[in-house]
Protein backbone atom coordinates (compact mmCIF):
# COMPACT_ATOMS: atom_id res chain seq x y z
CA UNK A 1 0.00 0.00 0.00
CA UNK A 2 1.36 3.44 -0.78
CA UNK A 3 1.95 5.87 2.06
CA UNK A 4 -0.90 8.29 1.37
CA UNK A 5 -3.28 5.32 1.34
CA UNK A 6 -2.07 4.14 4.73
CA UNK A 7 -2.33 7.68 6.10
CA UNK A 8 -5.92 7.81 4.97
CA UNK A 9 -6.60 4.44 6.55
CA UNK A 10 -5.08 5.60 9.80
CA UNK A 11 -7.23 8.73 9.87
CA UNK A 12 -10.30 6.64 9.14
CA UNK A 13 -9.49 4.29 12.00
CA UNK A 14 -8.88 7.11 14.48
CA UNK A 15 -12.00 8.92 13.35
CA UNK A 16 -14.17 5.82 13.79
CA UNK A 17 -12.90 5.17 17.32
CA UNK A 18 -13.14 8.88 18.10
CA UNK A 19 -16.76 9.01 16.98
CA UNK A 20 -17.70 6.06 19.18
CA UNK A 21 -16.23 7.93 22.13
CA UNK A 22 -17.78 11.25 21.25
CA UNK A 23 -21.25 10.17 20.09
CA UNK A 24 -23.12 9.93 23.44
CA UNK A 25 -21.88 13.26 24.73
CA UNK A 26 -22.35 14.91 21.35
CA UNK A 27 -25.93 13.73 21.22
CA UNK A 28 -26.50 15.05 24.76
CA UNK A 29 -24.84 18.32 23.74
CA UNK A 30 -26.93 18.87 20.63
CA UNK A 31 -30.09 17.83 22.48
CA UNK A 32 -29.33 20.29 25.26
CA UNK A 33 -29.53 23.10 22.73
CA UNK A 34 -33.03 22.21 21.49
CA UNK A 35 -36.51 22.93 22.79
CA UNK A 36 -37.72 20.12 25.07
CA UNK A 37 -40.32 18.93 22.54
CA UNK A 38 -37.71 18.31 19.83
CA UNK A 39 -35.31 16.09 21.80
CA UNK A 40 -36.58 12.67 20.77
CA UNK A 41 -38.18 13.63 17.48
CA UNK A 42 -35.43 12.42 15.15
CA UNK A 43 -33.85 9.52 16.98
CA UNK A 44 -36.16 6.87 15.55
CA UNK A 45 -36.51 6.80 12.62
CA UNK A 46 -33.13 8.42 12.58
CA UNK A 47 -32.56 11.75 10.93
CA UNK A 48 -29.26 13.61 10.99
CA UNK A 49 -31.12 16.43 12.75
CA UNK A 50 -30.92 14.29 15.91
CA UNK A 51 -27.21 15.08 16.07
CA UNK A 52 -27.50 18.77 15.27
CA UNK A 53 -28.67 21.54 17.58
CA UNK A 54 -31.62 22.57 15.41
CA UNK A 55 -33.89 24.32 16.11
CA UNK A 56 -31.37 26.21 18.21
CA UNK A 57 -32.65 26.96 21.69
CA UNK A 58 -29.96 27.33 24.41
CA UNK A 59 -32.39 28.30 27.18
CA UNK A 60 -31.64 25.21 29.28
CA UNK A 61 -28.18 26.52 30.12
CA UNK A 62 -29.66 29.66 31.64
CA UNK A 63 -32.28 27.70 33.53
CA UNK A 64 -29.87 25.30 35.23
CA UNK A 65 -27.81 28.16 36.61
CA UNK A 66 -30.93 29.94 37.80
CA UNK A 67 -31.75 26.74 39.68
CA UNK A 68 -28.48 26.84 41.60
CA UNK A 69 -26.37 24.53 39.47
CA UNK A 70 -23.51 27.05 39.71
CA UNK A 71 -23.39 26.57 43.47
CA UNK A 72 -23.10 22.79 42.96
CA UNK A 73 -20.29 23.26 40.46
CA UNK A 74 -18.48 25.52 42.92
CA UNK A 75 -18.92 22.99 45.74
CA UNK A 76 -17.57 20.15 43.63
CA UNK A 77 -14.62 22.21 42.40
CA UNK A 78 -13.72 23.24 45.94
CA UNK A 79 -14.05 19.70 47.30
CA UNK A 80 -12.02 18.29 44.41
CA UNK A 81 -9.33 20.98 44.76
CA UNK A 82 -8.95 20.42 48.50
CA UNK A 83 -8.91 16.64 48.00
CA UNK A 84 -6.22 16.85 45.33
CA UNK A 85 -4.01 19.21 47.37
CA UNK A 86 -4.13 17.28 50.62
CA UNK A 87 -4.29 13.92 48.87
CA UNK A 88 -1.09 14.53 46.91
CA UNK A 89 0.80 15.69 50.01
CA UNK A 90 -0.35 12.94 52.35
CA UNK A 91 -0.22 10.03 49.90
CA UNK A 92 2.96 11.23 48.21
CA UNK A 93 4.81 11.24 51.55
CA UNK A 94 3.51 7.77 52.37
CA UNK A 95 4.43 6.46 48.92
CA UNK A 96 7.97 7.80 49.31
CA UNK A 97 8.36 6.14 52.70
CA UNK A 98 7.17 2.79 51.32
CA UNK A 99 9.35 2.98 48.22
CA UNK A 100 12.63 4.36 49.53
CA UNK A 101 12.93 4.27 53.32
CA UNK A 102 13.31 1.23 55.50
CA UNK A 103 11.59 0.81 58.81
CA UNK A 104 10.13 -2.02 60.89
CA UNK A 105 6.70 -3.30 59.87
CA UNK A 106 6.96 -1.87 56.34
CA UNK A 107 5.56 -4.88 54.48
CA UNK A 108 2.70 -5.31 56.92
CA UNK A 109 1.72 -1.63 56.70
CA UNK A 110 1.95 -1.65 52.92
CA UNK A 111 -0.16 -4.80 52.75
CA UNK A 112 -2.84 -3.15 54.86
CA UNK A 113 -2.68 -0.03 52.68
CA UNK A 114 -3.20 -2.07 49.51
CA UNK A 115 -6.10 -3.91 51.12
CA UNK A 116 -7.87 -0.67 52.04
CA UNK A 117 -8.22 0.37 48.43
CA UNK A 118 -10.10 -2.77 47.66
CA UNK A 119 -12.82 -1.66 50.01
CA UNK A 120 -15.55 0.29 48.27
CA UNK A 121 -16.55 3.51 49.95
CA UNK A 122 -20.11 2.44 49.10
CA UNK A 123 -19.70 -0.73 51.14
CA UNK A 124 -18.48 1.03 54.26
CA UNK A 125 -20.65 4.11 53.91
CA UNK A 126 -22.91 3.20 56.82
CA UNK A 127 -20.15 2.77 59.42
CA UNK A 128 -18.31 5.72 57.87
CA UNK A 129 -21.39 7.85 58.39
CA UNK A 130 -21.27 6.99 62.10
CA UNK A 131 -17.62 8.05 62.29
CA UNK A 132 -18.12 11.34 60.47
CA UNK A 133 -21.21 12.15 62.53
CA UNK A 134 -19.15 11.54 65.67
CA UNK A 135 -16.62 14.10 64.45
CA UNK A 136 -19.42 16.60 63.85
CA UNK A 137 -18.57 16.88 60.15
CA UNK A 138 -21.93 16.05 58.59
CA UNK A 139 -23.07 18.54 55.96
CA UNK A 140 -19.64 20.23 55.81
CA UNK A 141 -16.72 20.41 53.40
CA UNK A 142 -14.58 18.56 55.95
CA UNK A 143 -17.03 15.66 55.85
CA UNK A 144 -16.74 15.47 52.06
CA UNK A 145 -12.97 15.91 51.85
CA UNK A 146 -11.20 14.40 54.86
CA UNK A 147 -12.48 10.79 54.73
CA UNK A 148 -11.15 10.45 51.18
CA UNK A 149 -7.72 12.07 51.61
CA UNK A 150 -5.68 9.03 52.54
CA UNK A 151 -6.16 6.64 49.71
CA UNK A 152 -4.52 3.28 49.11
CA UNK A 153 -4.62 3.63 45.32
CA UNK A 154 -2.76 6.93 45.34
CA UNK A 155 -0.18 5.68 47.83
CA UNK A 156 0.32 2.64 45.60
CA UNK A 157 0.72 4.85 42.53
CA UNK A 158 3.35 7.03 44.24
CA UNK A 159 5.18 3.99 45.57
CA UNK A 160 5.34 2.44 42.09
CA UNK A 161 6.71 5.67 40.71
CA UNK A 162 9.33 6.29 43.40
CA UNK A 163 10.46 2.67 43.26
CA UNK A 164 11.50 3.02 39.61
CA UNK A 165 13.78 6.00 40.22
CA UNK A 166 17.34 4.60 40.31
CA UNK A 167 18.64 4.18 43.84
CA UNK A 168 22.06 5.36 42.73
CA UNK A 169 20.79 8.94 42.78
CA UNK A 170 19.88 8.70 46.45
CA UNK A 171 23.01 6.72 47.28
CA UNK A 172 25.24 9.33 45.73
CA UNK A 173 23.51 12.04 47.72
CA UNK A 174 23.91 9.99 50.92
CA UNK A 175 27.63 9.71 50.21
CA UNK A 176 27.74 13.48 50.02
CA UNK A 177 26.16 13.59 53.44
CA UNK A 178 22.63 14.62 52.47
CA UNK A 179 19.79 13.73 54.87
CA UNK A 180 16.73 11.79 53.73
CA UNK A 181 14.53 14.84 53.84
CA UNK A 182 16.93 16.70 51.54
CA UNK A 183 16.96 13.69 49.20
CA UNK A 184 13.17 13.67 49.12
CA UNK A 185 12.88 17.40 48.42
CA UNK A 186 15.88 17.79 46.10
CA UNK A 187 15.87 14.56 44.09
CA UNK A 188 12.47 12.92 44.23
CA UNK A 189 10.04 15.85 44.26
CA UNK A 190 11.44 17.50 41.08
CA UNK A 191 11.06 14.21 39.20
CA UNK A 192 7.49 13.83 40.37
CA UNK A 193 5.57 15.79 37.80
CA UNK A 194 4.11 12.86 35.82
CA UNK A 195 2.97 10.96 38.89
CA UNK A 196 1.55 14.12 40.43
CA UNK A 197 -0.54 14.60 37.31
CA UNK A 198 -1.69 10.98 37.22
CA UNK A 199 -2.48 10.89 40.94
CA UNK A 200 -4.08 14.33 40.89
CA UNK A 201 -6.27 13.25 37.99
CA UNK A 202 -7.25 10.08 39.83
CA UNK A 203 -8.26 11.98 42.96
CA UNK A 204 -10.02 14.72 41.02
CA UNK A 205 -12.10 12.31 38.95
CA UNK A 206 -13.07 10.16 41.94
CA UNK A 207 -14.23 13.25 43.86
CA UNK A 208 -15.94 14.81 40.86
CA UNK A 209 -17.91 11.60 40.27
CA UNK A 210 -18.74 10.96 43.91
CA UNK A 211 -22.43 10.32 44.34
CA UNK A 212 -23.36 8.02 47.21
CA UNK A 213 -21.15 9.55 49.90
CA UNK A 214 -22.25 13.19 49.30
CA UNK A 215 -25.83 11.89 49.22
CA UNK A 216 -25.39 10.45 52.70
CA UNK A 217 -23.05 13.04 54.22
CA UNK A 218 -24.74 16.28 53.13
CA UNK A 219 -28.23 17.54 53.64
CA UNK A 220 -28.55 21.23 52.89
CA UNK A 221 -29.11 22.77 49.46
CA UNK A 222 -25.96 24.86 49.83
CA UNK A 223 -23.73 21.76 50.16
CA UNK A 224 -25.06 19.95 47.09
CA UNK A 225 -22.37 18.66 44.72
CA UNK A 226 -22.62 18.30 40.94
CA UNK A 227 -23.71 14.65 40.72
CA UNK A 228 -26.51 15.21 43.25
CA UNK A 229 -27.68 18.34 41.47
CA UNK A 230 -27.81 16.29 38.26
CA UNK A 231 -29.97 13.66 39.89
CA UNK A 232 -32.28 16.49 40.91
CA UNK A 233 -33.14 17.25 37.29
CA UNK A 234 -34.44 13.72 36.87
CA UNK A 235 -36.46 13.47 40.04
CA UNK A 236 -38.37 16.70 40.45
CA UNK A 237 -41.83 16.35 38.85
CA UNK A 238 -40.91 14.99 35.43
CA UNK A 239 -37.52 14.67 33.78
CA UNK A 240 -36.41 17.96 32.28
CA UNK A 241 -34.34 16.39 29.54
CA UNK A 242 -32.83 19.52 28.07
CA UNK A 243 -31.76 20.75 31.51
CA UNK A 244 -30.41 17.32 32.43
CA UNK A 245 -28.43 17.28 29.20
CA UNK A 246 -27.18 20.84 29.69
CA UNK A 247 -26.05 20.04 33.23
CA UNK A 248 -24.42 16.82 32.00
CA UNK A 249 -22.51 18.73 29.36
CA UNK A 250 -21.31 21.36 31.83
CA UNK A 251 -20.25 18.78 34.39
CA UNK A 252 -18.42 16.72 31.74
CA UNK A 253 -16.70 19.73 30.21
CA UNK A 254 -15.05 20.86 33.44
CA UNK A 255 -12.81 17.79 34.01
CA UNK A 256 -11.93 17.83 30.30
CA UNK A 257 -10.96 21.50 30.38
CA UNK A 258 -8.69 20.77 33.33
CA UNK A 259 -7.23 17.66 31.71
CA UNK A 260 -6.49 19.02 28.25
CA UNK A 261 -3.75 21.49 29.19
CA UNK A 262 -2.15 18.79 31.34
CA UNK A 263 -1.71 16.36 28.48
CA UNK A 264 1.37 18.22 27.27
CA UNK A 265 3.23 16.87 30.29
CA UNK A 266 2.68 13.40 28.92
CA UNK A 267 3.53 14.35 25.37
CA UNK A 268 6.80 15.97 26.38
CA UNK A 269 7.71 12.78 28.13
CA UNK A 270 8.98 14.62 31.18
CA UNK A 271 10.11 11.35 32.71
CA UNK A 272 12.84 11.47 30.13
CA UNK A 273 15.28 8.77 29.31
CA UNK A 274 17.42 9.20 32.40
CA UNK A 275 14.99 7.04 34.34
CA UNK A 276 14.60 3.41 33.56
CA UNK A 277 11.08 2.10 33.28
CA UNK B 1 21.04 -0.34 49.81
CA UNK B 2 19.86 -0.12 53.37
CA UNK B 3 18.19 3.17 54.07
CA UNK B 4 19.83 3.58 57.46
CA UNK B 5 18.54 6.08 59.95
CA UNK B 6 15.40 6.70 57.97
CA UNK B 7 12.87 5.18 60.37
CA UNK B 8 12.04 8.46 62.21
CA UNK B 9 11.40 10.27 58.92
CA UNK B 10 9.34 7.30 57.68
CA UNK B 11 7.23 7.57 60.82
CA UNK B 12 6.57 11.28 60.26
CA UNK B 13 5.79 10.82 56.55
CA UNK B 14 3.46 7.89 57.13
CA UNK B 15 1.62 9.26 60.15
CA UNK B 16 -1.03 11.42 58.42
CA UNK B 17 -1.86 8.74 55.85
CA UNK B 18 -2.00 5.94 58.38
CA UNK B 19 -4.15 7.90 60.84
CA UNK B 20 -6.63 8.78 58.06
CA UNK B 21 -6.70 5.22 56.75
CA UNK B 22 -7.19 3.90 60.26
CA UNK B 23 -10.08 6.20 61.12
CA UNK B 24 -11.90 6.32 57.76
CA UNK B 25 -11.14 2.91 56.25
CA UNK B 26 -9.91 0.28 58.68
CA UNK B 27 -12.20 1.16 61.59
CA UNK B 28 -15.31 1.16 59.34
CA UNK B 29 -14.16 -2.16 57.83
CA UNK B 30 -13.85 -3.58 61.34
CA UNK B 31 -17.36 -2.30 62.08
CA UNK B 32 -18.52 -4.03 58.88
CA UNK B 33 -16.91 -7.34 59.87
CA UNK B 34 -18.44 -7.07 63.33
CA UNK B 35 -21.83 -6.11 61.91
CA UNK B 36 -21.82 -9.15 59.62
CA UNK B 37 -21.93 -11.30 62.76
CA UNK B 38 -24.99 -9.52 64.10
CA UNK B 39 -28.61 -9.27 63.14
CA UNK B 40 -31.52 -6.92 63.79
CA UNK B 41 -33.52 -7.83 66.84
CA UNK B 42 -37.22 -8.55 66.31
CA UNK B 43 -38.20 -7.55 69.84
CA UNK B 44 -36.55 -4.18 69.93
CA UNK B 45 -36.21 -1.92 66.91
CA UNK B 46 -32.71 -0.61 66.33
CA UNK B 47 -31.02 -3.24 68.51
CA UNK B 48 -28.81 -5.93 67.05
CA UNK B 49 -27.95 -9.34 68.43
CA UNK B 50 -24.81 -11.39 68.05
CA UNK B 51 -25.61 -14.38 65.83
CA UNK B 52 -22.13 -15.71 65.06
CA UNK B 53 -21.76 -17.06 61.53
CA UNK B 54 -25.51 -17.38 61.01
CA UNK B 55 -25.66 -14.62 58.35
CA UNK B 56 -23.00 -16.47 56.36
CA UNK B 57 -24.71 -19.85 56.82
CA UNK B 58 -27.99 -18.38 55.55
CA UNK B 59 -26.17 -16.75 52.65
CA UNK B 60 -24.54 -19.97 51.49
CA UNK B 61 -27.90 -21.73 51.56
CA UNK B 62 -29.54 -19.03 49.42
CA UNK B 63 -29.73 -19.71 45.65
CA UNK B 64 -29.90 -15.95 45.01
CA UNK B 65 -26.47 -15.56 46.60
CA UNK B 66 -24.99 -18.16 44.25
CA UNK B 67 -26.72 -16.55 41.27
CA UNK B 68 -25.25 -13.15 42.25
CA UNK B 69 -21.83 -14.68 42.77
CA UNK B 70 -22.03 -16.23 39.30
CA UNK B 71 -23.10 -12.94 37.68
CA UNK B 72 -20.30 -11.06 39.47
CA UNK B 73 -17.69 -13.64 38.44
CA UNK B 74 -18.91 -13.80 34.85
CA UNK B 75 -18.90 -10.02 34.47
CA UNK B 76 -15.43 -9.65 35.95
CA UNK B 77 -13.89 -12.52 34.04
CA UNK B 78 -14.72 -10.59 30.86
CA UNK B 79 -14.73 -6.90 31.72
CA UNK B 80 -11.28 -6.64 33.32
CA UNK B 81 -9.24 -8.22 30.50
CA UNK B 82 -11.35 -6.39 27.89
CA UNK B 83 -10.87 -3.00 29.53
CA UNK B 84 -7.14 -3.41 30.10
CA UNK B 85 -6.48 -4.60 26.53
CA UNK B 86 -8.62 -1.82 25.01
CA UNK B 87 -6.99 0.78 27.27
CA UNK B 88 -3.59 -0.46 26.11
CA UNK B 89 -4.60 -0.24 22.45
CA UNK B 90 -5.89 3.28 23.01
CA UNK B 91 -2.70 4.26 24.83
CA UNK B 92 -0.66 3.06 21.86
CA UNK B 93 -3.01 5.01 19.58
CA UNK B 94 -2.71 8.32 21.45
CA UNK B 95 1.03 7.84 21.82
CA UNK B 96 1.54 8.05 18.04
CA UNK B 97 2.75 11.31 16.59
CA UNK B 98 1.34 12.56 13.33
CA UNK B 99 -0.43 15.61 12.02
CA UNK B 100 -3.90 15.82 13.54
CA UNK B 101 -3.24 13.55 16.55
CA UNK B 102 -4.20 16.39 18.90
CA UNK B 103 -7.72 16.36 17.55
CA UNK B 104 -8.09 12.59 17.93
CA UNK B 105 -6.69 12.73 21.46
CA UNK B 106 -9.41 15.20 22.30
CA UNK B 107 -12.07 12.78 21.01
CA UNK B 108 -10.60 9.83 22.89
CA UNK B 109 -10.49 11.83 26.12
CA UNK B 110 -14.18 12.68 26.13
CA UNK B 111 -15.48 9.82 28.32
CA UNK B 112 -13.03 10.78 31.09
CA UNK B 113 -15.14 13.84 31.75
CA UNK B 114 -18.46 12.00 31.67
CA UNK B 115 -19.33 10.61 35.08
CA UNK B 116 -20.72 7.10 35.33
CA UNK B 117 -24.23 8.24 36.37
CA UNK B 118 -24.35 10.61 33.39
CA UNK B 119 -23.01 7.92 31.07
CA UNK B 120 -25.76 5.59 32.30
CA UNK B 121 -28.55 8.11 31.73
CA UNK B 122 -27.37 8.98 28.21
CA UNK B 123 -26.74 5.36 27.21
CA UNK B 124 -30.11 4.26 28.56
CA UNK B 125 -31.79 6.67 26.16
CA UNK B 126 -29.50 5.66 23.30
CA UNK B 127 -30.09 1.94 23.93
CA UNK B 128 -33.85 2.29 24.19
CA UNK B 129 -35.44 -0.57 22.18
CA UNK B 130 -38.09 1.70 20.65
CA UNK B 131 -36.68 5.18 20.21
CA UNK B 132 -32.96 4.66 20.81
CA UNK B 133 -30.31 6.05 18.53
CA UNK B 134 -28.29 2.82 18.52
CA UNK B 135 -31.12 0.74 17.11
CA UNK B 136 -31.61 3.34 14.39
CA UNK B 137 -27.92 3.14 13.51
CA UNK B 138 -28.00 -0.67 13.57
CA UNK B 139 -30.97 -0.51 11.21
CA UNK B 140 -28.78 1.36 8.73
CA UNK B 141 -26.36 -1.55 8.52
CA UNK B 142 -29.21 -4.06 8.30
CA UNK B 143 -29.28 -5.36 11.88
CA UNK B 144 -32.70 -5.75 13.48
CA UNK B 145 -33.84 -4.02 16.66
CA UNK B 146 -32.14 -5.25 19.81
CA UNK B 147 -33.71 -5.18 23.29
CA UNK B 148 -30.35 -4.47 25.06
CA UNK B 149 -30.99 -3.60 28.71
CA UNK B 150 -34.41 -5.23 28.98
CA UNK B 151 -33.28 -8.64 27.78
CA UNK B 152 -32.02 -11.33 30.12
CA UNK B 153 -29.22 -12.34 27.76
CA UNK B 154 -28.12 -8.86 26.69
CA UNK B 155 -28.45 -6.70 29.81
CA UNK B 156 -25.18 -7.71 31.47
CA UNK B 157 -23.22 -7.25 28.25
CA UNK B 158 -24.88 -3.90 27.61
CA UNK B 159 -23.75 -2.77 31.06
CA UNK B 160 -20.29 -4.11 30.28
CA UNK B 161 -20.24 -2.01 27.11
CA UNK B 162 -21.36 1.15 28.92
CA UNK B 163 -18.86 0.70 31.75
CA UNK B 164 -16.12 -0.01 29.21
CA UNK B 165 -17.00 3.06 27.13
CA UNK B 166 -16.77 5.10 30.31
CA UNK B 167 -13.70 3.39 31.76
CA UNK B 168 -11.12 2.73 29.06
CA UNK B 169 -10.12 6.35 28.39
CA UNK B 170 -9.45 6.82 32.07
CA UNK B 171 -7.21 3.75 32.32
CA UNK B 172 -5.60 4.70 29.02
CA UNK B 173 -4.11 7.79 30.69
CA UNK B 174 -2.08 5.67 33.11
CA UNK B 175 -0.82 3.35 30.40
CA UNK B 176 0.01 6.34 28.22
CA UNK B 177 2.11 7.77 31.04
CA UNK B 178 3.83 4.38 31.24
CA UNK B 179 4.51 4.39 27.50
CA UNK B 180 5.99 7.88 27.75
CA UNK B 181 8.37 6.67 30.43
CA UNK B 182 9.98 4.15 28.06
CA UNK B 183 13.21 5.65 26.74
CA UNK B 184 13.03 6.36 23.03
CA UNK B 185 16.62 5.11 22.62
CA UNK B 186 15.43 1.57 23.29
CA UNK B 187 13.04 1.75 20.37
CA UNK B 188 15.65 3.36 18.17
CA UNK B 189 18.16 0.65 19.00
CA UNK B 190 15.65 -2.09 18.26
CA UNK B 191 14.67 -0.40 15.02
CA UNK B 192 18.29 -0.22 13.92
CA UNK B 193 18.58 -3.91 14.75
CA UNK B 194 15.71 -4.45 12.36
CA UNK B 195 13.12 -5.60 14.87
CA UNK B 196 9.62 -5.30 13.43
CA UNK B 197 6.94 -3.15 15.02
CA UNK B 198 4.92 -6.02 16.46
CA UNK B 199 8.01 -7.73 17.80
CA UNK B 200 9.26 -4.48 19.33
CA UNK B 201 5.93 -4.06 21.04
CA UNK B 202 5.98 -7.51 22.67
CA UNK B 203 9.72 -7.60 23.42
CA UNK B 204 10.33 -4.04 24.61
CA UNK B 205 7.17 -2.06 25.23
CA UNK B 206 5.10 -4.67 27.02
CA UNK B 207 7.76 -5.81 29.54
CA UNK B 208 8.63 -2.21 30.40
CA UNK B 209 4.97 -1.37 30.82
CA UNK B 210 4.43 -4.09 33.41
CA UNK B 211 4.26 -1.75 36.41
CA UNK B 212 1.64 0.44 34.78
CA UNK B 213 -0.30 -2.59 33.56
CA UNK B 214 -0.30 -4.15 37.00
CA UNK B 215 -1.54 -0.91 38.53
CA UNK B 216 -4.34 -0.55 35.99
CA UNK B 217 -5.36 -4.20 36.18
CA UNK B 218 -5.50 -4.23 39.98
CA UNK B 219 -7.33 -0.93 40.31
CA UNK B 220 -9.73 -1.71 37.50
CA UNK B 221 -10.53 -5.09 39.06
CA UNK B 222 -11.28 -3.48 42.41
CA UNK B 223 -13.55 -0.93 40.70
CA UNK B 224 -15.40 -3.49 38.58
CA UNK B 225 -16.05 -6.02 41.33
CA UNK B 226 -17.85 -3.20 43.11
CA UNK B 227 -19.58 -1.85 40.03
CA UNK B 228 -22.99 -0.77 41.21
CA UNK B 229 -24.22 2.44 39.61
CA UNK B 230 -25.33 0.91 36.25
CA UNK B 231 -27.28 -1.86 37.96
CA UNK B 232 -28.81 0.69 40.31
CA UNK B 233 -29.77 3.18 37.61
CA UNK B 234 -30.49 0.93 34.61
CA UNK B 235 -31.64 -2.58 35.46
CA UNK B 236 -32.28 -2.90 39.21
CA UNK B 237 -30.44 -6.20 38.99
CA UNK B 238 -32.84 -7.59 36.39
CA UNK B 239 -34.21 -8.86 34.09
CA UNK B 240 -34.51 -12.21 35.89
CA UNK B 241 -31.54 -11.34 38.16
CA UNK B 242 -29.24 -11.39 35.12
CA UNK B 243 -27.41 -8.27 36.32
CA UNK B 244 -27.81 -8.90 40.04
CA UNK B 245 -24.16 -8.54 41.11
CA UNK B 246 -23.15 -9.08 44.73
CA UNK B 247 -22.73 -5.35 45.36
CA UNK B 248 -26.29 -4.67 44.23
CA UNK B 249 -27.58 -7.61 46.28
CA UNK B 250 -25.79 -6.13 49.30
CA UNK B 251 -27.38 -2.73 48.63
CA UNK B 252 -30.83 -4.29 48.39
CA UNK B 253 -30.37 -6.28 51.59
CA UNK B 254 -29.14 -3.31 53.55
CA UNK B 255 -31.13 -0.38 52.26
CA UNK B 256 -34.33 -1.88 50.83
CA UNK B 257 -35.02 -4.93 53.02
CA UNK B 258 -33.30 -3.58 56.13
CA UNK B 259 -31.25 -6.73 56.66
CA UNK B 260 -27.98 -5.01 57.54
CA UNK B 261 -26.37 -8.20 58.86
CA UNK B 262 -26.91 -9.97 55.55
CA UNK B 263 -25.72 -6.90 53.62
CA UNK B 264 -22.51 -6.68 55.61
CA UNK B 265 -21.90 -10.43 55.24
CA UNK B 266 -22.27 -9.99 51.46
CA UNK B 267 -19.80 -7.12 51.54
CA UNK B 268 -17.32 -9.28 53.45
CA UNK B 269 -17.65 -12.06 50.85
CA UNK B 270 -17.11 -9.48 48.12
CA UNK B 271 -14.01 -8.10 49.81
CA UNK B 272 -12.59 -11.60 50.11
CA UNK B 273 -13.30 -12.19 46.42
CA UNK B 274 -11.55 -8.97 45.34
CA UNK B 275 -8.58 -9.71 47.58
CA UNK B 276 -8.16 -13.17 46.06
CA UNK B 277 -8.46 -11.83 42.49
CA UNK B 278 -5.90 -9.09 43.14
CA UNK B 279 -3.53 -11.42 44.99
CA UNK B 280 -3.59 -13.76 41.98
CA UNK B 281 -2.83 -10.89 39.62
CA UNK B 282 0.12 -9.80 41.76
CA UNK B 283 1.38 -13.36 42.02
CA UNK B 284 1.34 -14.07 38.29
CA UNK B 285 2.62 -10.72 37.09
CA UNK B 286 5.39 -10.61 39.67
CA UNK B 287 6.45 -14.15 38.89
CA UNK B 288 6.73 -13.38 35.22
CA UNK B 289 8.94 -10.44 36.06
CA UNK B 290 11.67 -12.50 37.72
Amino acid sequence: MNSSGSTLLRHAGYLLVGCIFLLPLWWAFSSSLKPLTEVFRDTSPFHLRALLPVPFHPGAYLEIFQKGFGRAVWNSLLVAFLSVTFGLAVNGCAGFAFAVLSFPGKNLLFGITVLTFLVPSEAISVPLYTVVRGLGWLDSYAGLVVPGIANGITIFLFRQFFAQIPRELAEAARMDGAGWLTILLRIYVPLCKPVIISAGLLIFIFQWEAFLWPLIATRSEGMRVVQLALAGFEQEHQTLWTELFAASVVSSAIPLLILLPLQRYYIQGVVGSSIKG
Amino acid sequence: MKAKGSAPLAFVLLLPAMVCLGVFRIYPIALTAWGSLRRESFEEAGRTLFVGAQNYVDLFGDPLFWKSLWVTTKLNAVINPVQVVLALLLAVMVNQRFRGIGFYRLLLFVPIGVSLPIACVIWRLMLDPQSGLINSLLGWVGIGRQPFLIDEHQALWSILAIATWKGVSFWMIFLWAGLQAIPLELHEAARIDGARTVRRFFRITLPLLKRSLLFVLVTDTAVNFLLFVPMFLLTRGGPAYSTNVLMYEAYKSGFIYGEMGRALALVMVLLLLVSVAVALQFYFLRQEES
